[in-house]
Parts: structure tokens; C-alpha cells; sequence
């Protein structure tokens, strides 16, 4: 179970960040760089015991990330493309 | 009817409509989600793809790219002189050939890697990743764009999110402003604020907030107005129309529709 999960992300099927907001859709993949950038830089601040310089939060209004559709497509999103390269 | 512009940025407009009626907006809102045209890729030609994504995905998130389009020179491809078989007044072609660069590197294909026939159209929103490539992986295609409206497919939409509200008034129970101050205290920092004994809204967006905090604490000392004839319209682009241009267009393509049910009415008679 645990492996097929393993390529499929939260749709159960793409594993690459979709490129436009399934319910609005605007497009949303052009900030996710950016954003997991930023993220990581959150998480290794909080793993660490520090105060991070900014959540979240602010990191998706930055990148004019309004709607909370458009929120959840980044939120949500499990970057698996890497694991798939392998196969052609 | 008297349209005051809040906001007006490439990509995303508010307009404030005064003296109107909601169903002249709502046209106006239909017509941008189905009968505005706009470039999108419509075929896609793989000579090669070695990626992990299939043939069907990578074409699926290239139509899904937008296209900067100039209306004023295109014309949709079953209208052209060229009867359907793709030429400069209809088509617009791009290449793209990109390789992975060994095992340790990852080569990431973005939109901007389109390679347009001719430089003025050159793709804007060049930041949008297509597939990864690892190793020695390879993609090697050709796309063809063509006009569309929302109608046919929902990657020929320009215009997301278009919506209007009517502009609300809060009146409240001058009788009662205790209760009123009481009740204020109790909401959010930042959402309202009382000037004299007029209630006003911060952030109209944040009006259903004000609300449900009304219904919860059942204030009958608070009452909201909505006047259809104040109209709120908001819209924005996915960057290939700059939302002036969609606007107008927009109510160019109203207005058409309009004269031809003029010229059919006549006909009746």
C-alpha cells in the first residue's frame, strides 16, 4: 500500500505541480519554486528551534496567493517527479 | 450608469458600477468566461520524449500555458482565408528542444523555453515548469496555437475568477449604540470601525465575516443594505489579455450581439 502510494500525490495521479488552479484557475505553478524555496528555509528555522522569519501564510500572500483554492493546490501538493524519473 | 475604477493592474481589475442593473454586469461576466478568445495550444507534434511524464501530460500542461495574444491580428482558424490548414494569420508556432544534463543535475523545462517562429511572441509567463528532466532524458516538440473561447475549452478562458457583489450600506440602531460598541469589541481586530454613529467596513471582501458574526450573535441593532444598482465587478487574467483590453473586447463582443438581434428583429417585421 505504502508503495503505491508513493508515486501518486494528492489527485492520484500527477506528480508534478499542477499548472493552473483546478477551481479558478489561475495559474499557480510559477510561484511553487518560490514558494518551496521559502518553505524549506521555515521548516529548517522551526526544526531548529528558531523563530522563523516568516510563515506560511505571509510566504503565500507575498506570492499573491488570495483565493484559498489557489492555496490549497501549493499547500497540498506532494512533489514526487523525481521518484518517477527513473522510469521512462 | 457611471464606472469609477478602483483598480486596473494587467492582470486584475476592480470597477465600481453605479446606476445599473445586475443582469447588464452578469452579461458582461458571461462573456468573459465563454465567448472572449484568446491563443492557446491546440496541437502538439513529439518527436521525442524520454521524460517520465507521458506524451498526453506534457500536451495537457502546454495547453494549459498562456500565450500573450493580440486579438487585432489574429483571426480564429475556421474564419481564415487559409480554410483550416494553419496559416501566420491563425497559427502561432513555437519549438522547443531540451536535454538532461547527467545524472546528478536536474534540468527543469519551463514555458519560457517555447521558442516562438517570430519574436513578438515570445511567452510572458515564462516561469511555468513543464516536466523535469534527469539524466539523459529528452523532449523534442513543436506546438501550434490557435484562437478559442471558453466555450470550447476551458484552457481558451482568459479571464478567472470574474465576480460582482452589490456594495453594501450598514445601518445601525442609533438608540442602541451601547450594544453596538459591545458587539464591536467582541469581533476581530481590523474588521470595522465606528465613526460617530456610522459602522463602516474596513475590506468589503471581509463583508460574509461581518455577517456571520451578526447572525451568531443575533444583533438586530446592525442591518445591512444591498443596493443592486451599486455594483462591485471584479476580474482577473491568466496574463495572456491585459484585463483593459479583455474589457473592452468583452463589451465589443456584447455589443455585436446586440446589433445582430437588432438586425433579426427587423427582419420580423
Amino acid at each position: 500500500m505504502a508503495l503505491e502510494r508513493k508515486d501518486r500525490n494528492h489527485i492520484g495521479d500527477v506528480v508534478i505541480i499542477p499548472v493552473r488552479c483546478f477551481t479558478c484557475g489561475k495559474v499557480i505553478s510559477e510561484v511553487y519554486e518560490e514558494y518551496k524555496k521559502r518553505h524549506t528555509e521555515y521548516k529548517t528555522a522551526i526544526d531548529s528551534g528558531e523563530k522563523p522569519k516568516e510563515i506560511p501564510k505571509k510566504i503565500l500572500d507575498d506570492l499573491g496567493v488570495d483565493r484559498y483554492c489557489c492555496r490549497r493546490m501549493i499547500i497540498s501538493h506532494v512533489d514526487l517527479v523525481g521518484e518517477a524519473a527513473p522510469y521512462e | 450608469m457611471k464606472v469609477d475604477v478602483t483598480e486596473l493592474k494587467p492582470k486584475k481589475a476592480i470597477l465600481k458600477i453605479e446606476d445599473t442593473e445586475p443582469y447588464f454586469v452578469n452579461s458582461i461576466r458571461r462573456i468573459m468566461l465563454s465567448e472572449l478568445p484568446k491563443l492557446a495550444v491546440d496541437d502538439v507534434t513529439i518527436y521525442d520524449n524520454t521524460s517520465a511524464l507521458f506524451d498526453e501530460i506534457i500536451a495537457h500542461r502546454l495547453g494549459l500555458v498562456p500565450i500573450p495574444t493580440d486579438l487585432d491580428l489574429l483571426v480564429p482558424r475556421d474564419e481564415c482565408v487559409c480554410k483550416g490548414k494553419g496559416c501566420p494569420n491563425c497559427t502561432v508556432r513555437y519549438t522547443l528542444s531540451k536535454e538532461g544534463e547527467g545524472p546528478d543535475k536536474k534540468v527543469v523545462v519551463y514555458s519560457g523555453d517555447l521558442q516562438p517562429a517570430e519574436k513578438s511572441w515570445a511567452i510572458t509567463e515564462d516561469k511555468i515548469p513543464i516536466v523535469e528532466l534527469y539524466k539523459e532524458q529528452r523532449l523534442i516538440l513543436e506546438i501550434e496555437a490557435v484562437l478559442g473561447c471558453g466555450k470550447d475549452h476551458a484552457k481558451w478562458q482568459p479571464v478567472q475568477a470574474p465576480g460582482y457583489r452589490f456594495i453594501p450600506t450598514i445601518e445601525i440602531d442609533k438608540e442602541r449604540i451601547d450594544e453596538v460598541k459591545e458587539f464591536i469589541n467582541e469581533l476581530p481586530e481590523g474588521l470595522v470601525k465606528l465613526k460617530g454613529d456610522k459602522l463602516e467596513i474596513n475590506d468589503i471582501k471581509n463583508m460574509s465575516v461581518l455577517e456571520s458574526y451578526i447572525d451568531k450573535a443575533n444583533a438586530d441593532f446592525i442591518t445591512i443594505k444591498r443596493d443592486s444598482s451599486k455594483i462591485i465587478f471584479s476580474f482577473e487574467t491568466d496574463g495572456s489579455l491585459k484585463t483593459e483590453d479583455a474589457l473592452k473586447k468583452s463589451a465589443k463582443i456584447l455589443e455585436e450581439k446586440y446589433a445582430e438581434f437588432g438586425k433579426l428583429l427587423k427582419k420580423i417585421k
